[in-house]
């Protein structure tokens, strides 16, 4: 909130909206006091609660604490395959959405009809729903010639997270080119260069600047989305923290088990949302 | 090239100039054409549209079901060296993972048994669910279904069923003994959970009411349960019994109150091309086999499943032949 | 009028061997249009409380109290940067088991929220905390000039926020709030995990039972697709309603 100047008119007239100091700057990870008390005061928090309210267990049992300890590698683990999962389907989706950007600005109208199209069906479509439409659909391994290739169900579940990842993508391409005033076509027009060139050239490496902030926005909510692949049947931290769930079959450790996974997660997309939000502040429109 | 009518340029024409200056159709049919076309983060989907997504998605379905199989399943599985078997890892004691990681179960010695009269050395042990296990059969992923699968009509005309049926097994719930749960027209109107793609979830729906709350997987149910989200977990008795009988302090206050319900045969599952085929045979022969040899009353023991009335029965009428 | 259609649907099942049983199967058609009603419900559901939540705290982060600032900042934060199917599991499994039970006409215990309830809620608080950050965009773009021209005509600050910034804010956040309207209504199929019993839960039951999935597939994308129409469409007609014209924010 920006503050308001101090006027020099008579008392008359008081300020209304109180001046608001900014959060505290993010520098780095280890600097942030609200993630350090989000993290450690939600954590002992969920514990406590969940303590208090199941005191009086019939017999003895091994401490909240150390419950998750022993699960804590297990379902790490898992947390890791669903980064290793957010960062291929990020691969994939940008590498095809670029192209699925650029050719919905393409001259030939055909193309750019079929490129909007699948862009708006994939942008429009639940996320888990196309990835259930993937997992079925998709055949367990492709024969090309003489070759076959396997086809695991993890392989698929990252195509299937890719789809959305690309449509979106091709939305922020297509964004940031129309972002850069047609001035610049025109100049560039008028320099005899070709259409090529002046994407390439020109357009996009003003564009590029722009494009990563909703980019690195987009890859934050897919990180979020690799837990959909749970749903689908894949071992994940997700399905892990269920199975020790049950394994354990205690009801005290509930909270305190989703509660580290919603931490893990926080911890990992947080500073991203934080370093996305500097970033922003960067490459604003300065025209 | 000429940039005068290039794609690129911002679009940002108000409604009411385009109304005034040509007309109220025209003007429509302009707003029209601009939105299509400009599909910024507002999409607008004409009827055409919607028509042409309906025609290219069944254009995508035609062509995936096409993608059939054609070969046969047995010289395959010779020349592949491995026999790929749908198995069930969560539900004990017919397939269910053991300390180590490795999934064991009554149904892993019935795949290995088949792999061994085929002369292929490897097994590979494909996890499936009851949702998926007839997709995988039919898509190719495997050949054979030994995943706890009861035997209906409705399945036989997808999957091809192999007679004798190895094993018969029946519905009941899982409740909290303070449910107080009797007979099963007590779950009229109450929240039992379920688990996707069990055959019985209509059955019991039509017969008895209750109101049914379908999970994607068994810990889904099981944790849903535990919580007193549902009174009680519908699923096979048998899983049921060995839950409850493996000495699991947590299960302590549960119960499996009511009877036993449609007793439904188990069967092993392969394409409906193989039914017939060697391969179909083949696993037919070993069937009528293991119940002549008694084998299966044996694997009964060895896993400690209670002894079906179903194959003590069968046996004694194969082996009287 | 169905009459042909499902005949149509009928001839193409036998012939070529797609299975729409939707169309012709009453038991297939009374499930899916009860899913897509609580599909419909739980997404109209969600969108009224998310602006709630996002009005509500859009108001906070103006306040002068800073622990309510704070507090939001922290809220917005945690719900943004979380799973929002997490973040489903985590309110049904383990808040609601903590939560006191209430005696059903049963006379067994159960819990006061049911799949649905909790669906909303976690819905509801995660699109809200979104709607947060848009309507604090909103409220920040409008031109500080017209703040101080209501000021210096002595308004209250109630009055501000009623009759000058609200109206423009709104106008300049409508485009991101229609865009996170659409996302809550594709987020709502992540209720399936928790069994409520909405269109993909539908769909998963009857092709668990006719064995069409290609084809439930297939008419699952096209009816979603088409829901996502109807809600764009319906703000895009109010965009262009609210429009002032020659205001250019």
């Amino acid at each position: 909130m920006k503050a308001l100047p101090q006027n020099s008119l008579p008392v008359l007239l008081t300020p209304t909206r109180p001046a608001l100091e900014p959060l505290p700057a993010f520098t780095t990870f280890v600097q942030s006091r609200a993630l350090a008390i989000i993290l450690v005061g939600g954590f002992i928090l969920s514990c406590g609660i969940s303590a208090a309210l199941s005191a009086g267990a019939t017999q003895p049992r091994p401490s909240i604490l150390d419950v998750l300890l022993k699960w804590a590698p297990l379902i790490g683990g898992g947390f890791l395959f669903n980064i290793a999962v957010s960062i291929a389907s990020m691969a994939i989706g940008t590498l095809s959405g670029v192209l699925l950007g650029l050719g919905q600005i393409s001259p030939s109208r055909s193309i750019a009809k079929i490129s909007w199209f699948l862009t708006q069906f994939f942008r429009n479509s639940p996320w888990l729903v196309l990835l259930f439409f993937v997992m079925f659909l998709l055949p367990f391994e492709l024969k090309l010639g003489s070759l076959t290739l396997p086809l695991p169900a993890w392989f698929k579940a990252i195509i299937g997270l890719a789809l959305p990842v690309m449509a979106n993508v091709a939305e922020i391409v297509r964004g940031g080119i129309k972002s850069i005033p047609f001035s610049q076509w025109e100049s560039a027009e008028s320099l005899a260069f070709s259409r090529r060139q002046i994407l390439w050239q020109i357009i996009l490496p003003q564009a590029f600047k722009r494009m990563i902030p909703p980019w690195m926005n987009l890859y934050a909510i897919l990180t979020m989305a690799t837990t959909l692949i749970s749903v689908v049947g894949i071992q994940d931290s997700m399905t892990l923290t269920k199975a020790a769930l049950v394994a354990e079959g205690r009801l005290d450790l509930y909270l305190p088990f989703y509660t580290m996974l919603l931490l893990m997660f926080f911890a990992y997309c947080y500073p991203i949302a934080r370093l996305t939000q500097s970033l922003e502040r960067r490459v604003a429109v300065k025209f | 090239m000429c940039f005068a009518q290039s794609h690129i340029q911002p679009v940002d024409v108000s409604f009411k100039q385009k109304q005034v200056a040509s007309g109220k159709i025209a003007a429509w049919i302009a707003l029209i054409i601009e939105l299509v076309s400009e599909g910024d983060q507002a999409m607008t989907l004409s009827i055409k549209t919607l028509i042409r997504s309906a025609c290219a998605l069944a254009a995508a379905t035609v062509w995936g079901t096409s993608m059939a199989q054609a070969q046969d399943t047995l010289a395959q599985v010779k020349q592949k060296g491995t026999l790929t078997v749908g198995i069930k890892n969560d539900y004990k004691p017919w397939g269910f993972l053991d300390p180590s990681g490795k999934i064991v179960g009554l149904e892993i010695d019935l795949a290995n048994s088949i792999a061994q009269k085929i002369g292929v050395s490897k097994v590979e042990l494909v996890p499936v669910t009851a949702a998926n296990r007839m997709e995988f059969l039919n898509q190719g992923r495997i050949d054979l279904v030994i995943a706890t699968m009861g035997d209906t009509e409705a399945r036989r005309k997808v999957v091809g069923m192999v007679e004798p049926n190895y094993y018969a097994g029946a519905t009941n719930i899982l409740s909290p003994k303070s449910a107080n749960l009797k007979n099963w027209s007590d779950l009229k109107g109450r929240k039992v959970c379920a688990v996707q793609g069990a055959y019985y979830n209509r059955r019991v729906t039509e017969m008895y009411s209750p109101e049914l709350v379908v999970y994607p997987a068994v810990p889904d149910a099981l944790n849903a349960l535990q919580g007193g989200n549902c009174i009680a977990f519908l699923f096979d008795d048998t899983l049921i019994v060995s839950t409850l009988s493996g000495g699991d302090p947590k299960w302590a206050n549960y119960e499996m109150p009511l009877n036993s319900e449609d007793p439904q045969l188990w069967a092993i599952g392969v394409r409906l091309a193989d039914l017939n085929g060697p391969f179909g045979q083949l696993v037919k022969d070993m069937s009528v086999d293991w119940h002549k040899s008694g084998y299966l009353l044996e694997l009964e023991k060895k896993w400690g499943i209670k002894q079906s009335p179903y194959l003590i029965e069968t046996n004694k009428k194969l082996k009287g032949n | 009028m169905m009459e042909p259609i499902a005949r149509w649907f009928k001839w193409l099942s036998s012939t070529h061997g797609l299975n729409y049983s939707v169309f012709f199967d009453n038991y297939d058609q009374t499930l899916f249009l009860k899913g897509l009603q609580t599909t419909i419900f739980l997404s109209l559901a969600c969108i009224f409380l998310s602006i709630m939540v996002g009005l509500i705290g859009a108001w906070l982060q103006g306040s002068r109290l800073r622990a309510a600032r704070i507090g939001t900042a922290m809220f917005v934060q945690f719900f943004r940067n979380t799973p929002p199917l997490v973040q489903l599991a985590f309110f049904y499994y383990a808040v609601s088991s903590l939560l006191p039970t209430l005696t059903d006409q049963f006379g067994a215990q159960a819990p006061i929220i049911n799949n649905l309830g909790w669906a909303i809620i976690s819905f509801s608080l995660f699109a809200g905390a979104f709607n947060i950050e848009i309507f604090r965009s909103g409220i920040e773009a409008v031109p500080t000039a017209m703040t101080e021209a209501a000021e210096s005509l002595s308004y209250t600050r109630f009055q501000i926020y009623r009759i000058v910034v609200v109206p423009i804010a709104f106008r300049i956040c409508l485009p991101s709030l229609g865009n996170n309207l659409v996302n809550l209504v594709k987020t709502t199929t992540l209720a399936y995990a928790i069994g409520v019993p909405e269109l993909l839960y539908a769909s998963a039951q009857i092709w668990s039972e006719a064995m069409n999935v290609r084809e439930m597939m297939v008419l699952l994308l096209i009816t979603y697709v088409a829901l996502v129409a109807v809600l764009v469409g319906l703000m895009q007609r109010w965009e262009r309603s609210l429009r002032i014209p020659g205001y250019i924010a």
